[in-house]
C-alpha cells in the first residue's frame, strides 16, 4: 500500500502535467474546476470498527463490492478488501472485529481535491477505488473510475448544450438584423431519419427571430433541399449555416462521389436518384433547380471522384429586397 | 376553414393536434411528391398526401403548411406522429382518396 495522502499535498492540483498534452482545452478546463466531491458516491456501505468481519463479508456479497470502508463515528480508519476475507475464512477468524485486520495503510483523496489529482492518481496506483475524506477526517464518499467517467459525460452534455445555444449569437436581440451564427450539421448517406433536422432547426430560428415569412421559407427550403441532395446523392457530408447581417449562406460540401454533368444535374427534372429514394417522396430531380430559385445567390462545384460544394446565400430583411438578384424563371 | 373542421368533413382523426391547427388554410396541396410541395411558394397550405413518411413533416415544416391529413387510410409509422409532436404540426389521417378528399373540400369551401 501506498502512503496515505497528507493534508494540503494539493500541489500537483491544477497542473498541466495531470492531463495528456493532447487532451481537450474543454476537458483541461472541467478536470481542473471539479472537485472531488462532485463526482464521488456519497451514499457508502461502511462497517464500523467493532463489526466482524463476517459483516464486511456480507456488504461485499450483498453490494458487489471488492472493498468496505472501516469508520468510528463517521472518522476513516481503514479499509476491508475481499484478500483480508479471503485470509479470514483461511485463517478461521472471520468473526474477528474489522479493525484487527483492517488495511490503514492507504492512498484517500481529500472531498475539496480537484478531479484532476483522482486522475492522477488512479494512473499512479492502478487502484479501481478510492476512499474520500473530508478535512476532520470524516469518511465522505468513494470515488471509481466509472464515477468520474459518469461526471464528466454529464458536465460535456451540459458544455454542448451551452455552446449550442451560444453558437446562435446575438450582438443585439432586439434585432434579428444582427444575428450572427455558424453551425456546421454532419449529413450520413442515406440518413432518412434525420435528414431534415438542420433545415428544421434553421427555419425554427429565424422564426423565432421573427424574420419575415417569405425569407424563412426561402433559406429553410434551401437549407432542406440541400441537406436532402447530401443524404440521397453524396457519400455523406455537412451542411453549413452561415449568417451575418442579414445575409444567409448555406454550403452542402461533400467527399464524393461528385457530379458528372453539373449543367445536366441543375436542369428541371434531371434525377440519378435510385427508385427507393423516389418512393420516399424525393429524387424528382427538382432539388438543386429549386435551391436555385429561392436563392439570391447560387453556386455549385464538382467534381467525379472527388466531392461537390453547393453554395446558396439567401438576402433577408432587411436588405431582401434590395438584393434580390436572382431570375424568378 | 381550418384543418380540424376538414378532417370532421373527411370522416377522419386528428393524431397529434399541432399550434395552427385552428389556423385557417389558404390553399390545399395534394401530393406525395415532396419536391413538388417544396416548390409551392403559398402561405398556410393544408397537405394532403398518401405518403406516409417522416421526410412528409418536416417538409411541411419547411413551407409553413398549417397541418397534414394522410389519406387514402394511411397509417403513419409512430416517428411520423412524433416528429409531428417535435415540429408542432397538426396531423390527421382520413380514409379517403386523395382525389374524393380534394373534392369534398373543394365542395364546402364553395358553400
Amino acid at each position: 500500500m501506498a502512503d496515505p495522502l497528507k493534508n494540503g499535498d494539493s500541489g500537483l492540483a491544477g497542473t498541466r502535467e495531470d492531463v495528456p498534452a493532447n487532451e481537450p482545452l474543454i476537458l483541461i478546463e472541467m478536470i481542473q474546476r471539479l472537485k472531488v466531491r462532485d463526482v464521488m458516491t456519497s451514499e457508502l456501505a461502511a462497517v464500523e470498527r467493532t463489526d466482524p468481519l463476517r459483516v464486511a463479508q456480507s456488504l461485499m456479497k450483498n453490494k458487489k463490492i471488492s472493498g468496505v470502508p472501516v469508520k468510528e463515528g463517521g472518522r476513516f480508519l481503514g479499509l476491508v478488501s475481499i484478500n483480508d476475507i479471503i485470509q479470514a475464512l483461511e485463517g478461521g477468524y472471520i468473526d474477528d472485529p474489522c479493525h484487527k485486520h483492517m488495511s490503514t495503510k492507504l492512498v484517500v483523496l481529500e472531498d475539496d481535491m480537484p478531479l484532476s489529482f483522482a486522475l492522477r492518481y488512479f494512473n499512479k496506483y492502478h487502484y479501481g477505488r478510492f476512499p474520500v475524506i473530508n478535512r476532520e477526517q470524516q469518511l465522505v464518499g468513494i470515488v471509481c473510475q466509472r464515477d468520474i467517467n459518469r461526471a464528466l459525460l454529464i458536465e460535456l452534455t451540459q458544455e454542448f448544450n451551452r455552446l449550442e445555444s451560444e453558437s446562435v449569437s446575438h450582438c443585439v436581440p432586439e434585432d434579428p438584423f444582427n444575428l450572427y451564427v455558424l453551425r456546421e450539421f454532419p449529413v450520413a448517406k442515406y440518413d432518412f431519419e434525420n435528414a431534415g433536422k438542420a433545415a428544421n432547426m434553421i427555419r425554427k430560428v429565424l422564426k423565432e427571430k421573427k424574420f419575415p415569412l417569405k425569407d424563412i421559407r426561402r433559406v429553410a427550403v434551401a437549407a432542406y433541399e440541400l441537406e436532402i441532395n447530401l443524404c440521397v446523392h453524396s457519400d455523406g457530408g455537412v451542411l453549413t449555416w452561415r449568417m451575418s447581417k442579414g445575409r444567409v449562406e448555406i454550403t452542402a460540401s461533400d467527399s464524393g462521389p461528385g457530379i458528372e454533368d453539373v449543367e445536366w444535374a441543375c436542369k428541371d427534372g434531371n434525377s440519378t436518384a435510385i427508385e427507393w429514394i423516389r418512393s420516399l417522396g424525393f429524387g424528382a430531380g427538382m432539388g438543386l433547380v429549386n435551391v436555385k430559385r429561392v436563392a439570391d445567390e447560387f453556386e455549385i462545384h464538382s467534381k467525379p471522384g472527388s466531392g461537390t460544394t453547393v453554395r446558396a446565400v439567401v438576402f433577408v430583411e432587411p436588405r431582401s429586397t434590395d438584393h434580390r438578384q436572382h431570375d424568378q424563371n | 376553414m381550418t384543418i380540424l373542421e376538414v378532417t370532421e368533413l373527411l370522416d377522419g382523426r386528428i393524431l397529434y393536434k399541432g399550434e395552427a391547427a385552428e389556423v385557417d388554410f389558404k390553399h390545399v396541396v395534394a401530393s406525395d411528391l415532396m419536391s413538388d410541395v417544396l416548390l409551392v411558394d403559398e402561405e398556410d397550405i393544408l397537405l394532403l398526401t398518401s405518403l406516409a413518411s417522416d421526410q412528409v413533416v418536416r417538409t411541411a415544416q419547411i413551407i409553413g403548411a398549417v397541418g397534414i391529413i394522410l389519406v387514402n387510410g394511411k397509417l403513419p409509422p409512430s416517428s411520423m406522429a412524433e416528429i409531428a409532436a417535435e415540429l408542432g404540426i397538426t396531423l390527421g389521417r382520413s380514409g379517403y382518396s386523395k382525389y374524393d378528399a380534394c373534392v369534398a373540400i373543394h365542395e364546402a369551401l364553395k358553400k
